[in-house]
């Protein structure tokens, strides 16, 4: 019943758009899909492990009958989905300050949305737009994005040296092992537990 | 922008002294109104950042408050609540998000700052030990006069004198003080590699806000602050933290490891920091220390990381690199401009030279001041996230090789390449090279701001 679990955070935002914008939030949505480049900033964010705008129509909410009341929205909803590294404070001042204009072209369709700058009405925003989490899994607690992706690269290239060191001299042993610790030297950090939320 | 009101600002915000010698007094107020006077009296005192056009004064003095101090002072509750919370709570409350555990916790800190005491801090800096004792005299007779307080402790603290001359050394052997940014409106002569990376590669002075409250900061607003205006303009936050360095350990640890480490033990001194003792940065020169890099201000502090993702010159995890990453995390340093700040601060204790024996139990280490409106956003951040843990470097919870509290579990590791001089070394079992003796957040305020404590005029409307 949190939005932390260990070293993630995962973030819910939803928003309300009036239905005529939703189809330029969609077009820009389809184009950030087809583009990587668009997205790259949020790719070299090295501590968000997910993130995700999705429309949600006001026609497409379930309707399962059995006494459940029809319901007449006015407004379409923006859903964001993040999971991220580190604090709350620390995901959206970094937004902000590298992503702002990316953050205005998605959300300026949202009602009420101020802009991503200045950071701290911004964060008022979001605030309010948040949902809490209330059931929250997480394979690796004790691990960041960048802790899971170092550990690939350290057991790859651990199988790539076992498969060789059968068959090597003392010396072709030598060499093999120190590109092995040049492959792995950047990825040798601890997990553990995450810092103490401020 | 235009120049800032520098009479208005303590003299200890907008530059470092460069005086040798140092006393830092900490208070206990005895009494809202008596207080008041003394700050009244002590007024006309405090060096303000006014231009010393070349005459350096004898000495300075400058005064700090904590939260419990302005308490003690009786300004109205609006206004103390007003304050920033980790403020408010003090330094010993932050001890678990600051990463001040083990023998760094508050159980292990000097008495003073193990309960809540220390009042005000004032500190005293002097060009020679005669000119120190007289100021600090002079303070003290103020302070018995009014009867607003009791020094109920100091600190001793003195540049370390090399050949008969005072130097920017550290008791670990390593030239210290290069990396102050610089900040717009502050009359400094601005350094390449001092302000904030600019997409064209230049170095650009930071917000004033991001050092004195009242001005915009790198974000374009007004830095979180307490009401009124009045009170919180052209002040700032300070942290003090008494920082004991255990030179024993660090010397055999070193001596230990270099055994064991093809590159040699100056080298892999160098590695530890970022740069070679003598303060060559070892991104400008990986090989040798140079000293017309480290006496030529244009390059002592001009450079980046970009180009050594691998770490293969400076290390990731190396000291300098961490606490200011420069463009390491990539988006032009983006992400780093609103996490700087500004160190104050000398040596204490007996340097002892290489090759002399030495203890770790003898009084000696830094005294580590630092200069940020925000305490959460800028120390607090760097010392959680960037000192005792290091996912935004991609490393883990690695902590920094001489600040961390590892409790000899730790791990620094060595980038190299396949060049025997340059090989990658893994540093195990790090000890704590630097233990926390206390310490406290205080509220360095503005002239104005201490005319009006003075005279009980702080007005929260």
């Amino acid at each position: 019943m949190s939005n932390i679990n260990g070293k993630v955070y995962a973030m819910n935002a939803i928003t309300p758009m009036k239905p005529w914008k939703t189809w330029i939030v969609r077009v820009i949505l389809f184009l950030l899909g087809l583009l990587k480049s668009l997205r790259q900033t949020v790719i070299d964010l090295s501590f968000i492990e997910f993130a995700r705008w999705v429309v949600l129509p006001r026609g497409g909410f379930p309707f399962l009958g059995n006494g459940q009341k029809r319901e007449d929205l006015r407004y379409d909803y923006l859903l964001f989905f993040s999971n991220f590294n580190g604090t709350w404070n620390q995901y959206i001042d970094a937004f902000s300050a590298v992503l702002s204009k990316g953050l205005n072209l998605i959300w300026n369709w949202s009602e009420k949305f101020p802009g991503s700058v200045p950071v701290t009405i911004f964060k008022e925003y979001i605030a309010r737009v948040q949902f809490d989490t209330d059931y929250y899994y997480t394979a690796y607690p004790h691990a960041t994005a960048n802790d899971v992706k170092s550990a690939h690269i350290v057991q790859s290239s651990l199988d790539s040296l076992s498969l060789v060191a059968g068959q090597c001299s003392p010396e072709q042993f030598a060499d093999a092992y120190l590109q092995f610790v040049l492959q792995v030297q950047t990825h040798l950090g601890e997990t553990g537990d995450a810092p103490i939320a401020g | 922008m235009s120049k800032l009101n520098e009479t208005d600002i303590q003299g200890f915000v907008l530059r470092g002294y460069n005086l040798p010698v140092a006393r830092y007094l900490f208070l206990r107020f005895e009494g809202a109104a008596r207080a008041r006077k003394l700050i009244g009296r002590l007024l006309s005192e405090i060096t303000t950042g006014q231009r010393w056009d070349g005459v350096k004064p004898q000495s300075t003095v400058n005064i700090a408050f904590t939260h419990r101090g302005l308490e003690r002072l009786e300004l109205p509750d609006a206004t103390l609540l007003s304050f920033p919370v980790e403020f408010q709570q003090g330094m010993r409350h932050r001890a678990e998000i600051l990463g001040d555990c083990g023998v760094n916790s508050p159980d292990h800190w000097e008495e003073i700052w193990r309960e809540d005491r220390v009042d005000a801090w004032i500190g005293i800096n002097g060009v020679t030990g005669e000119s120190l004792e007289a100021r600090c005299a002079a303070t003290l007779s103020l302070i018995n006069e009014t009867g607003g307080a009791t020094a109920i402790s100091s600190q001793d603290a003195a540049a370390v004198v090399i050949n008969g001359k005072p130097t920017t050394s550290e008791h670990f052997g390593y030239t210290d003080g290069f990396g102050n940014p610089d900040y717009l409106g502050i009359e400094r002569s601005t350094q390449p590699g001092q302000g904030k990376l600019m997409p064209n590669r230049t170095w650009a002075p930071l917000a004033t806000g991001e050092l004195l409250l009242g001005y915009a900061d790198e974000a374009g607003e007004l830095p979180v602050a307490p009401i009124p205006h009045l009170l919180a303009s052209n002040g700032t936050f300070m942290v003090y933290r008494k920082l004991h360095q255990n030179v024993a350990t660090f010397r055999a640890y070193l001596d230990k490891q270099s055994l064991l480490y093809g590159g040699g033990k100056e080298k892999l001194a160098a590695k530890f920091i970022g740069r070679w003792r003598d303060g060559t940065p070892l991104e400008l020169s990986p090989d040798h220390p140079d000293q017309a890099i480290v006496q030529n201000s244009n390059r002592n502090t001009d450079f980046t990381y970009g180009a050594d993702a691998e770490g293969n010159r400076c290390p990731i995890g190396a000291h300098i690199r961490r606490v200011h990453p420069r463009d390491a995390f990539g988006f032009n340093g983006q992400l780093i401009n609103r996490r700087r700040i500004t160190r104050r601060g000398l040596p204490y204790g007996r340097f002892v030279p290489e090759g002399e024996p030495v203890d770790d139990t003898e009084e000696r280490g830094i005294i580590f001041m630092v200069l940020n409106a925000s305490l959460s956003r800028q120390f607090e951040f760097v010392q959680q996230q960037w000192v005792q843990y290091g996912n935004d470097a991609r490393l883990g919870n690695d902590k920094d090789m001489l600040l961390g509290s590892h409790g000899g579990t730790g791990r620094f590791v060595v980038q190299g390449e396949a060049r025997p001089s340059n090989p990658p070394f893994v540093c195990s079992n790090l000890p704590d090279f630097v233990e926390l003796r206390g310490g406290d957040y205080f509220f360095l305020p503005s002239i104005t701001a201490l005319g009006m404590i003075a005279m009980g005029l702080v007005d929260p409307r």
